[in-house]
């Protein structure tokens, strides 16, 4: 099987280089004959990568460790569960699973398309199939994830008990499907560019992927971010690390291509804009590839075998390159008939909110990368650390959310007075009725605090211009519907679009409310402990019970603290944090425990013990974490509405268009 | 028409602007040097008081803890035969041990002792390669540490009894 896993990489390899160069020619030189035969690649390719990929399942379910990657990423006693993640455990397996994801969007843009349009799928197709032959060049010739050993030993050296959480599971395929997921909206704009079809065909063709890509992105950062704080434990889950900043890049800027594209849609503006900004999140997807491959910044988790980012980074600057040599060679065909009249509209909103989502990449992406140009040029290595991420993209991102109860609800292209008193009186007063009543109850004592009273207050500003605006339609409805729910279910159902992203809108506010509220009113506190000693945090008293030793497996060892948690005199909870051996790692695992609610989580850990069953404790009382996590499963449902296949949305789109050419154009004044 | 265009020009140019000034200031108030061990003993100027972060692995035996007060510690870090000493006040984390890298963030005293605020240790997947470059051969079975056990002589049970809450 392992054979055969190496040769259908192989065979993928060259069947995908055919069929970008036939997809090409074809397309060039108008040749039916060779798109049909071009045409089947897609297919072929995605059969190679799958039989390749269960190839490697099954050298982990079989327990193969004549293969070196499994070796290394699993052992006998290794749960099936982490056997079927090992997969994407390490660097080669990773790949692979890129490669697949790649190919398995292809094959489905392949049948989505296929019959659609004959001009911009075969280049779409080809420049997907190139950035395909990439990632198997690399799997054949430097990465071979069927690399064998000569004398297989008897077991593997297992998975790092740290991956072995169900989040890390999840957590690395979401994201993958994220990051790949952005290659279908660049490679349809890359085709549009290329065959000169500059309408907003290629919008339309991948707003789904485009959305759906945004969602897996989203939902990769935030479970990144829940492993950090179950597993880690060090009592937060966000630390500005590069690794994170370059999931967290291609997010942001995503989210800007996914606003501005919609100015685009209805307006036919920000033609070049959209260009650059599909292909910058692209590239931000490479760059993180790369520097999470290369070693090349410090971080506290990049991926071993420095020699794989100079891949990624020769590709990068091939991109970049040949884009932005494309895009200025079609800058005539990508001119804008009209233009912005107003501050106060929502086309200004919108690039607004393009221009502080930017400033907040590029700020982190210059954090990430400057300790390499302070060595450049100033010889030495500068860091820059939270406190510098913090400082500047607080701000912005404060700005951005006011920008979100405003943009949704100021008229296009120009806000008259009585429009902005009709829609924003009724918001502004619950921000300031909301302001009230919180200042005198939160503290204000620092900046940091300041900031999320800030926060707090446009919270409920989006919040109840959003429900305001459900609300609105809801009663338009009601009407002619018998019931609240029916009016408010038919409101959703024909504008899903809409509705699913004012939910989306919810859930982020929900993240900001959450880490507004975490990260300025969080404490800590720690102690060494005897049984039957107390620690204090805030109303909780947690008081020491015991320490036991449980032999879970016969490869690991859990110790278990216990502790009595008690608030106003009565036992509320019982903290069970551990530490685990496991036999082959040489390095115990912290297990937290944690008592979640929306108002606030206590989260314990047990730090160390020693044989008189004394233990140092530490405990965390983070408020409003749990709002993160929510607002992700609000966003979800959001993106699901909106994501929802639309009849309707093409019927309004044509009446659109048949408005825009009444109303605006010709614009001059 | 002329005139829009650059109300909307000035518009973008004060908010990019503002940006980049939050991004300088930033910057400066917050960037910190960052060095080996080796890099940190070589410089000529004295960098007591700033702020810096070091690298380095923790020199074998050198972990000493208070005995009166457990979240106290002492250690040394090395690279390439410098040597720094380290203190450092609160939980060490999982992979912080004898010979492993670690990042410590803070200050020098006027003795030359490297007061620690944070300590980082390097992450999971680099810690494989960490074993890997440490000359193990693929086809070797890694060695189980006995040192590495569990200290504690506790009476081994299948689990905790179940408390009602």
């Amino acid at each position: 099987m392992n054979d055969i896993g190496e040769f259908t990489l192989m065979v993928a390899l060259v069947t995908s280089i055919y069929g970008t160069v036939a997809y090409v020619m074809a397309a060039r030189g108008n040749r039916i004959d060779l798109y049909l035969s071009a045409d089947k690649v897609p297919l072929i390719t995605w059969g190679c990568v799958m039989i390749s990929s269960i190839a490697l399942w099954k050298a982990f379910f079989t327990n193969d460790f004549s293969l070196q990657y499994v070796y290394a990423y699993s052992n006998i006693e290794l749960d099936y569960f982490y056997k079927f993640s090992s997969f994407w455990g390490g660097q080669k397996g990773s790949l692979l699973f890129w490669t697949l994801i790649l190919t398995s969007y292809m094959i489905v843009v392949h049948f989505q398309n296929r019959s659609k349009n004959l001009i911009v799928v075969p280049y779409a197709m080809a420049v997907m199939l190139a950035i395909t032959v990439f990632f198997l060049l690399l799997l054949n010739f430097s990465t071979n994830p069927f690399e064998r050993i000569p004398l297989p030993p008897e077991d593997g050296r297992g998975l790092n008990p740290l991956l072995q959480n169900y989040w890390m599971v999840i957590h690395p395929p979401t994201l993958y499907l994220g990051y790949v997921g952005f290659t279908v909206p660049f490679a349809f704009a890359m085709a549009a560019l290329i065959s000169k079809n500059l309408d907003d065909a290629w919008i339309r063709l991948t707003r789904k992927w485009t959305v759906v890509s945004w969602f897996f992105l989203c939902m990769g950062n935030l479970f990144g971010a829940s492993w950090a704080y179950v597993e880690l434990g060090w009592g937060g889950y966000w630390a500005w690390d590069p690794v994170e900043n370059a999931a967290f890049m291609p997010l942001i800027i995503a989210t800007a291509y996914l606003h501005s594209v919609m100015i685009q849609e209805k307006k036919d503006m920000m033609k070049v804009w959209n260009m650059s900004l599909v292909l910058l999140t692209f590239v931000m997807t490479i760059f993180g590839t790369f520097i999470t491959r290369s070693g090349l910044i410090q971080s506290v988790h990049t991926f071993d075998e420095a020699t794989l980012g100079y891949y990624f980074l020769g590709l990068l600057f091939f991109i970049i390159v040949v884009c932005t040599a494309l895009i200025i060679s079609r800058l005539p065909l990508l001119k804008s008939k009209n233009e912005l009249d107003s501050f106060l509209s929502r086309e200004a909103g919108f690039l607004f909110n393009n221009l502080l989502l930017l400033g907040i990449a590029f700020a982190t992406f210059w954090g990430t990368i400057f300790p390499i140009i302070s060595e450049a040029v100033r010889g030495v290595k500068i860091t820059v650390g939270p406190p510098f991420y913090n400082q500047v993209n607080v701000p912005i991102a404060l700005a951005l959310l006011a920008l979100i109860g405003i943009g949704p609800i100021i008229a296009w292209r120009r806000a008259t007075w009585s429009n902005l008193k009709k829609n924003f009186l009724k918001p502004m007063m619950f921000a300031l009725v909301g302001a009230a009543v919180l200042f005198p109850i939160v503290p204000l004592s620092n900046r940091s605090e300041i900031y999320t009273y800030i926060a707090f207050v446009l919270c409920i500003f989006v919040l109840s211009s959003m429900l305001i605006e459900f609300y609105k339609g809801t009663m338009a409805r009601y009407a002619s519907s018998e019931t609240v729910l029916g009016a408010l279910g038919s409101l959703i159902w024909n504008n899903k679009r809409r509705y699913g992203g004012y939910t989306v809108h919810i859930g982020v506010v929900m993240i900001y409310a959450g880490i507004a509220g975490s990260s300025s009113y969080g404490i800590h506190t720690e102690k060494r402990l005897k049984i039957g000693e107390t620690i204090e945090i805030r109303d909780y008293m947690l008081r020491y019970e015991k320490l036991a030793a449980i032999q879970a497996t016969s490869v690991k060892t859990r110790i278990v603290a216990q502790l009595a948690v008690e608030k106003n005199g009565k036992r509320i909870w019982t903290a069970r944090p551990e530490k685990e051996f496991y036999k082959g790692q040489n390095q115990p695992v912290s297990e937290v425990d944690v008592r979640s609610t929306l108002a606030s989580d206590l989260y314990v850990i047990l730090a160390d013990f020693s044989e008189d069953e004394s233990a140092t404790i530490k405990v965390y009382h983070n408020p409003m974490v749990k709002w993160l996590w929510t607002g992700g499963w609000v966003i979800a449902l959001g993106t699901m509405v909106s994501a929802w296949p639309d009849r309707l949305e093409q019927r309004r789109r044509l009446e659109r268009l048949k408005l825009q050419k009444i109303v605006f154009s010709p614009s001059q004044e | 028409m002329k005139q829009k265009k650059i109300k909307f020009a000035l518009g973008s140019v004060l908010i990019v602007g503002a940006i980049g000034y939050l991004i300088a200031t930033g910057i400066n108030s917050t960037s910190t040097y960052f060095f080996t061990v080796s890099e940190l003993m070589d410089q000529k100027v004295s960098f007591h008081g700033t702020g810096l972060k070091v690298k380095g692995n923790v020199v074998a035996g050198s972990i000493e803890r208070d005995s009166n007060d457990y979240l106290n510690v002492h250690f040394s870090i090395e690279e390439k035969n410098s040597n720094l000493n380290v203190v450092y006040q609160g939980v060490t984390p999982d992979m912080f041990q004898d010979g492993g890298e670690v990042v410590v963030e803070g200050a020098l005293d006027k003795q030359g002792i490297f007061h620690a605020n944070t300590l980082l240790t390097s992450c999971p997947s680099k810690y494989e390669a960490e074993k890997e470059a440490g000359g193990m051969h693929p086809g070797a079975l890694p060695d189980y540490q006995p040192k590495l056990k569990p200290k504690l002589d506790l009476k081994k049970v299948d689990s905790l009894p179940k408390t009602t809450v």
